[in-house]
């Protein structure tokens, strides 16, 4: 077998600079803690100002200004190397993230397919150049080499053991992914590389370091081999029924939904994820494929609802043309967290769960006219009473009767003479910190035609009532 | 108690920490305005603020009513609020019992606390929507008629079913209601303050708030026109009764100092006299003369009539403890001043020998207590701290509170973190602010730093962040301020946890003490005391001469010719780069000069002009004149030039009849203004009074300057002769005894301006033989070997080696004792160190008896494994020995530096000499045949970098090399210019222009360069910008 492996050395700072379009500006990642925030990466314009990795921000502050500071995501890192990790898989089925910032082919059985190893490596460095990312790639006889020769070699390509052995040798030991402890004392014993590790006793190197540094010393030989966890590409569900026969009516279709909906929940539920969109093409006999989107607010796997949905969608759709086939496709499948349901589920029978009345009203009268409300912590009327694409339970700071269930959309000037001002005023300020500060005085009032108001007078600028909104 | 009129009970101050926004005296000047007829301060669950609140409440001269608010864990929200004197030591024992037992900064109180001790204090509850009857029954029976329920009326959604509920419930108990109006602030104004404040504790920006904010800001101290509208008026009647029924005053606090320092039989006074002259004979071992006698009476005289007798005992009875454990310490400052402290053996320093002023320390006028600070070794003042607890008890002896307060960064930095800055904006905001300053960066500095100051969003910031600055922050323990009393301090002031486990902080400060008459006693740690104790042990040792402080021979001219060459490192003090630049003109040859030489060389006079007058005379440079006769007597020590606090004080007397008292104020107000402002009556005064006397307007003016910029640096004069006196002993030993002088200091170390390797270089230049540290030798301390002759070697001790414990060198040393050393399993097995201990010593080249060299060491303890006793005997032969590669030169540089941090192979530089001499640098032995601005370069390890506030951006550098050490002055563009290699450089190659001038050697910089790479990754520190 043949390892290659692709070493990124800089793959947080390069997942940064790839969306950015200012290579010169300096630019630094940061993390750590808040009080002690260090350097991760730099840029090499940020390096020209003498700014390092490990540095801390207060120190590289002291030596250099004008350097753009990005906080480090290790989320975003991960994503990325999964990214990668799915691009390897074209060229190899063996594909592993064992260590972080690096991938590792297994590329012996790849060369027939994509051309001897010079040509597979140039176009490996190409995709990878064209992605924005600094790699480093070594080949050798076992992965472990592979990825400590890439510590300090770039474009070796070693295809047996022996040479591997002699390229090994050669390192640094302080280089060989060795534990600190044990490079350092190697280090202090005058070994500096593998090579003079690699001639001394077994039995005195036994007796003087841990088991695992004998099994890492082995591994990197290809004496021992390492487990590796081999990259498997995500999940997706896709599934395609015939009709055998030309349809043309909504009725006809909502059997094989049934059918392909059942095995999608299925499929959900054995690998304990939900759906938050899927796709149903339905196969003209000519032309184009007719797709539906169905997306859900939330991830769910429950065929009754999903079914529902669909069929939401389905009904209110033209049929121009005669369906021959049916194609259901799920790809987007995130984990589903359930609902927690008291052990005697007091609805009745007939009643809907809210949820699948929401995705119902939604699949009916459209995204926009299902909107939410949302409390917010703040004691501008205005500002805790808010419209949200998703309802939310939370708490409104003031007693719920205190407050009319439905604000308008702006406040209404009221003549003092038509209402009568009910009880005294309540006060609120507040606001001040985003330019909208508010000083009111809120009354309820009544109008001569016994409607219930709220309405306010500005402290600020006093002057007329202003009706914010009807109790019901 | 007028008609319509209101007490507020319930108001914090900016002590209740992120809730309070207004201080006392805003608080209070309000409330007077607003015709309130008393205010009570009731920060939760502290009197922290409570001297505050005293002192304003007299500036305003309004009465203070002295509570608290407290949130039981198990019950109702209370304010208690103080009737009697009882009720104050029962409050202050609650908050001590709640506070101890909960964190730093929290508290935890039970309602069996209350039940155990509410005597004296009354109770106004706030219920909460959710409080059952049970409380209320429980608070009745607890309280009985002491008990009021507070209404709360805020303008909220119901004040009118609110306030009918209340007091509904209030009849129901049979209690009375009462008007109380929550204040969080002076006035409506500080609003976005208080909600910051808010955001600020509860770690969130101010839009997530939300539910933390109040809905307005009426929670300030209202008009009694608004408070008529929104209540009834026997509820704000009722309010006025409270206040009358709590009469306390903080004046009645009674402070005893402890008993046990007096033997029965004896009272204070008679027992002070009898020490005083137990310890005559030891200061004045020939008898003390008329003069000695006159003094000593006419302080104890003062010392009884302001009843400070057993004040001076108690230190007496602290100093005297670590004199007994051979504890070195010394009294400083004021105290210098007293022939009482000299023979009591607090200081060491015979007041006679100078010109010192009594009224500095004690003083009739001033009726204020007197401050006596103490320094001892530093690593062993905690024995003197545990000591002071174990004697006193913890309930009587607790350390005085700091207040630390907001400063500019800190204020920009919390206000900005709430508002919602990005992290690192936060940062560069708080950066502008610079360091210690109490000043909002100004437009100019902001626009530098990138921000747009008329930003509204920036301009809010910048504002309540000025507000802020200057509010207290939170509590913290002075570094060694004890309070001892008789009775238990928790009648006095709450006692609380303080950060460092075993230590008890009281919540008053150092201020607030003085205000209430509390005695404070200052154990603070100096390293050179250790340093010298050191020494002083060592010459026992090794000379069997006993040498104490007081017993060095004084005025020794060798002593003075190695200062006057500048040959100070380690010296206490004069070891700095700006002493060292000063010696060589200065030439010190007497102890007064030491005096000067400590306080001449300070920020302050230099920004008040007077070195270089005083420097020019000595150099007979200027003529020495005398504004008058009369004050010739006070600045002729000086050659006419004031130097000293005293000095300024003395001139108030005698050019500006000032009283001693008054003069004292003056330096008070001196010290303080730049803070608090007040100099100005003193001018007016001082010009009137210098005028009136015949002074010269422009001398008075100039006079006035030096005082304002004495303000921020200025130095008393007892306090330099203090430390002139460790000054002049450290010289000496390092003059007569540098082996000693050495040893003592790395085995203090961490200490002082220079690094052990710097101290040990220094020594080695001249000529002290440092041997290296090795397991048959080496004890945890550096010690000393006898050489041929009288000549002592250092040997260098196990706690060089970094990482190594003292816990096991004893085990190490214990071991040795039984027997030498048979090979390297037999030490690491019966000395039972670890794998990580014996690899400390391998790598250190401490196993050189053993093992023939480093890398062997290495590889042989790596070999020891713990053995069964059975097998001890068998060793480990057998095994083949394997040959390793042999440590280089360069290779033991680099392990010595990372292990121990010196080297006693040759210099680093020495083996880059041929490289050096390539690149065209000279060695800093070479630099004496240089002539006077020739351009030439060195290079060197940078061992300090310090950038002087006074010094207008110049930053110095200091070189090391194998001969010694360069001077480098870098002017600001060349900073700028070349900051990274300023900043970042090891080992720095500087070529300029030589300056010689009277012994004092600068290169100044014109080019830098960072050579660092040449050497390979040697780990050697700089003590940068201290």
């Amino acid at each position: 077998m043949l390892w290659a492996c692709i070493l990124l050395p800089q793959l947080a700072l390069d997942s940064v600079l790839r969306e950015r379009d200012d290579p010169d500006t300096p630019l630094v990642l940061i993390g750590g803690a808040t009080q002690r925030r260090v350097l991760q990466a730099v840029n090499p314009a940020a390096a020209r100002l003498g700014l390092r990795a490990g540095q801390t921000l207060m120190a590289a502050r002291a030596l250099a200004d004008g350097f753009t500071c990005v906080e480090a995501d290790p989320a975003q890192v991960e994503q990325v190397q999964q990214l990668l990790a799915a691009w390897a898989y074209r060229y190899s089925a063996q594909v592993s993230l064992h260590y972080p910032r690096a991938l590792l082919l297994e590329v012996g059985s790849s060369l027939q397919l994509f051309g001897p190893w010079p040509v597979l490596q140039a176009r490996l460095r190409e995709e990878l150049d064209a992605l924005g990312l600094r790699q480093r790639i070594v080949l050798a006889s076992n992965p472990v080499a592979a990825r400590m020769l890439a510590n300090c070699h770039d474009g070796l390509a070693l295809s047996d053991a022996d040479d591997t052995r002699t390229a090994l040798a050669k390192l640094p030991i302080n280089k060989v992914g060795l534990p600190t402890e044990a490079s350092e004392a190697f280090t202090r014993m005058g070994l500096r590389q593998l090579g003079e590790v690699l001639g001394l006793p077994r039995d005195a190197l036994a007796r003087r370091f841990a088991a695992g540094v004998q099994l890492h010393l082995d591994q990197l030989l290809g004496l021992r081999s390492l487990g590796l966890e081999f990259y498997l590409p995500p999940d997706r569900f896709e599934t395609r029924l015939e009709l055998n026969f030309d349809v043309e009516s909504h009725q006809a279709l909502l059997f094989p939904l049934r059918r392909m909906i059942n095995d999608l929940a299925a499929f959900l539920a054995g690998r304990d994820c939900g759906v938050q969109r899927f796709e149903l093409h339905l196969e003209h006999v000519e032309g184009p494929d007719t797709v539906l989107k169905v997306g859900l607010l939330a991830a769910e796997r429950d065929a009754t609802l999903l079914f529902e949905l669909a069929r939401g969608r389905l009904e209110p759709l033209r049929i121009t043309a005669p369906v021959r086939n049916l194609r259901l496709l799920a790809a987007d499948l995130p984990a589903f967290v359930p609902q927690h349901q008291a052990l005697f589920d007091p609805r009745a029978q007939q009643a809907q769960p809210w949820e699948q009345l929401r995705e119902r009203l939604r699949a009916r009268l459209g995204d926009e006219a299902v909107q939410g409300l949302r409390a917010e912590a703040d004691h501008r009327p205005e500002c805790a009473w808010q419209l949200a694409s998703q309802g939310a339970s939370g708490t409104l700071q003031a007693a719920a009767d205190s407050r009319p269930g439905w604000l308008l959309a702006a406040p209404l000037r009221l003549s003092e003479a038509d209402v009568q001002l009910l009880g005294r005023a309540e006060r609120i300020e507040s606001g001040w910190w985003d330019g909208g500060d508010v000083r009111r005085d809120y009354y309820r009032i009544e109008t001569r035609e016994g409607l219930r108001g709220w309405a306010y007078q500005d402290l600020a600028e006093p002057g007329p009532l202003w009706l914010q909104g009807w109790f019901a | 108690m007028s008609a319509g009129g209101y007490a507020e009970l319930h108001c914090l101050s900016n002590f209740s920490f992120q809730r309070g926004a207004s201080s006392a005296d805003e608080l209070f000047k309000r409330a007077r305005e607003q015709g309130y007829t008393a205010l009570a301060i009731t920060d939760e669950c502290t009197l922290a603020g409570i001297v505050r609140g005293w002192q304003a409440a007299k500036a305003h001269q309004l009465r203070l009513i002295v509570g608290s608010e407290v949130r039981l864990q198990d019950g109702p929200k209370l304010v208690l609020l103080v009737e009697n004197l009882r009720g104050y030591q029962s409050l202050c024992g609650l908050i001590t019992r709640a506070r101890r037992r909960a964190g730093k900064g929290e508290y935890q109180l039970f309602a069996a606390d209350l039940e155990a001790n509410c005597e004296g204090l009354l109770a106004l509850w706030i219920p909460d929507e959710a409080d059952d009857a049970n409380a209320a029954q429980w608070l009745r029976e607890l309280f009985g008629e002491r008990l009021y329920l507070a209404v709360h009326l805020h303008r909220g959604a119901d004040d009118t079913t609110r306030l009918a509920r209340l007091r509904t419930l209030a009849a129901q108990l049979g209690i009375r209601a009462v008007a109380c109006g929550d204040v969080h602030m002076h006035s409506r104004g500080r609003r976005a303050l208080q909600d910051c404040m808010t955001a600020v504790r509860h770690h969130c920006t101010i839009t997530s708030a939300g539910r933390y904010l109040f809905a307005n800001g009426e929670r300030h101290l209202r008009s009694l026109a608004q408070l008529n509208e929104l209540y009834p008026g026997d509820l704000l009647e009722q309010s006025q009764v409270i206040a009358e029924r709590c009469h306390f005053e903080l004046s009645e606090l009674k402070y005893q100092y402890p008993r046990e320092v007096v033997p029965p039989g004896q009272t204070p006074a008679s027992w002070l006299r009898h020490l005083c002259e137990q310890g005559l004979p030891r200061r004045w071992p020939d008898g003390a003369s008329a003069e000695v006698r006159q003094v000593l009476d006419k302080e104890l005289a003062l010392i009884e009539e302001l009843h400070y007798e057993s004040y001076f005992l108690t230190v007496h009875d602290i100093v005297d403890f670590a004199r007994n454990q051979g504890i070195l310490c010394q009294g400083r400052g004021s105290a210098a001043n007293s022939v009482v402290c000299f023979v009591l053996g607090i200081t060491e320093l015979d007041p006679m020998q100078h010109h010192l002023l009594f009224e500095r320390f004690l003083s009739r006028e001033r009726n204020e207590p007197p401050d006596i600070d103490v320094d001892f070794e530093h690593n062993r003042r905690e024995e003197v701290i545990q000591y002071v607890f174990r004697r006193y008890g913890r309930h009587r002896a607790a350390l005085t509170a700091v207040v630390s307060t907001y400063h500019a960064a800190g204020a920009v930095r919390d206000v900005a973190r709430v508002l919602g800055l990005p992290a690192d904006q936060v940062d560069a905001l708080a950066k502008c602010c610079g360091r210690w300053t109490d000043r909002i960066p100004d437009a100019q500095r902001l626009a530098e730093a990138g921000f747009e100051a008329q930003s509204p969003s920036l301009r809010r910031i910048l504002v309540l962040a000025g507000d802020l600055i200057g509010f207290p922050r939170h509590l913290s323990q002075h570094p060694g301020g004890f309070v001892i009393s008789e009775q238990p301090l928790d009648q006095l002031v709450p006692v609380e946890n303080a950060a460092m486990a075993e230590r008890t902080v009281i919540q008053w400060d150092k201020d607030d003490l003085d205000m209430v008459g509390l005695l404070k006693v200052d154990v603070l740690a100096l390293g050179m005391l250790s340093a010298l104790r050191r020494c002083f042990d060592l010459l026992a040792q090794h000379r069997g001469r006993h040498l104490t402080l007081a017993t060095i021979p004084s005025e020794d001219p060798a002593t003075y010719a190695m200062i006057s060459r500048a040959e100070t490192i380690g010296v206490f003090q004069i070891e700095s780069r700006a002493q060292m630049a000063m010696l060589p003109r200065l030439k010190p040859k007497t102890f007064y000069d030491l005096v000067i030489e400590v306080a001449i060389v300070r920020p302050g006079p230099i920004q008040g002009d007077m070195v270089h007058p005083y420097l020019r005379r000595r150099l007979k440079q200027e003529e020495v004149t005398y504004p008058s006769p009369a004050l010739e007597a006070v600045f002729k020590r000086t050659l006419g030039v004031p130097l000293f606090q005293e000095q300024v004080m003395e001139l108030a007397m005698v050019a500006a009849d000032y009283s001693p008292g008054e003069a004292d104020q003056l330096r008070r107000s001196m010290a303080a203004w730049k803070r608090h402002g007040g100099l100005e009556p003193h001018r007016v005064r001082l010009l009137e009074g210098m005028l009136r006397n015949g002074y010269a307007l422009a001398f008075a003016e100039r006079i006035f300057e030096q005082i304002k910029g004495f303000g921020s640096y200025g130095f008393p004069e007892s306090h330099a002769a203090s430390f002139a006196l460790l000054c002049y002993a450290s010289s000496w030993l390092k003059c007569h005894e540098p082996a000693i002088f050495t040893c003592a200091l790395v085995n203090s170390w961490p200490m002082g301006f220079y690094s052990p390797d710097q101290l040990l270089q220094d020594a080695r230049r001249q000529g002290i033989e440092v041997r290296p540290v090795d397991v048959f030798y080496s004890e945890w301390d550096c010690t000393l070997e006898p050489l041929v002759g009288d000549a002592l070697a250092i040997r260098l001790g196990l706690r060089q080696i970094r990482g190594f414990t003292e816990a096991d060198a004893s085990r190490l040393q214990q071991a040795r004792q039984q027997r030498p050393w048979r090979d390297v399993e037999d030490l690491c097995l019966r000395a039972e160190l670890d794998s990580r201990a014996r690899a400390r010593l391998a790598d250190a080249g401490a196993l050189r008896g053993l093992a023939s060299d480093r890398h062997q060491a290495r590889w042989q303890v790596a070999a020891v494994q713990a053995q069964l006793p059975l097998f001890a005997d068998i060793g480990s032969a057998g095994e083949q020995a394997v040959a390793l590669p042999r440590p280089t030169v360069a290779q033991d540089l680099v392990a010595d530096y990372a292990t121990l941090g010196t080297t006693l192979g040759p210099h680093p530089l020495s083996l880059l000499r041929p490289r050096l001499r390539a690149l065209g640098c000279r060695s800093s032995a070479e630099l004496d045949s240089v002539e006077h601005g020739d351009a030439i370069a060195v290079t060197g390890l940078v061992v300090g970098r310090q950038r002087p506030g006074t010094a207008s951006g110049v930053t110095f550098v200091t070189l090391e090399d194998e001969a010694g050490m360069v001077n480098v002055v870098v002017w600001r563009d060349l900073a700028e210019r070349q900051r990274r290699a300023l900043v970042g450089a090891q080992l720095l190659k500087v070529s300029g222009r030589l300056e010689h001038e009277k012994g004092v050697r600068h290169l100044i910089a014109r080019r830098l360069e960072d050579v660092s790479p040449l050497l390979q990754g040697l780990d050697v520190r700089s003590r940068d910008f201290h």
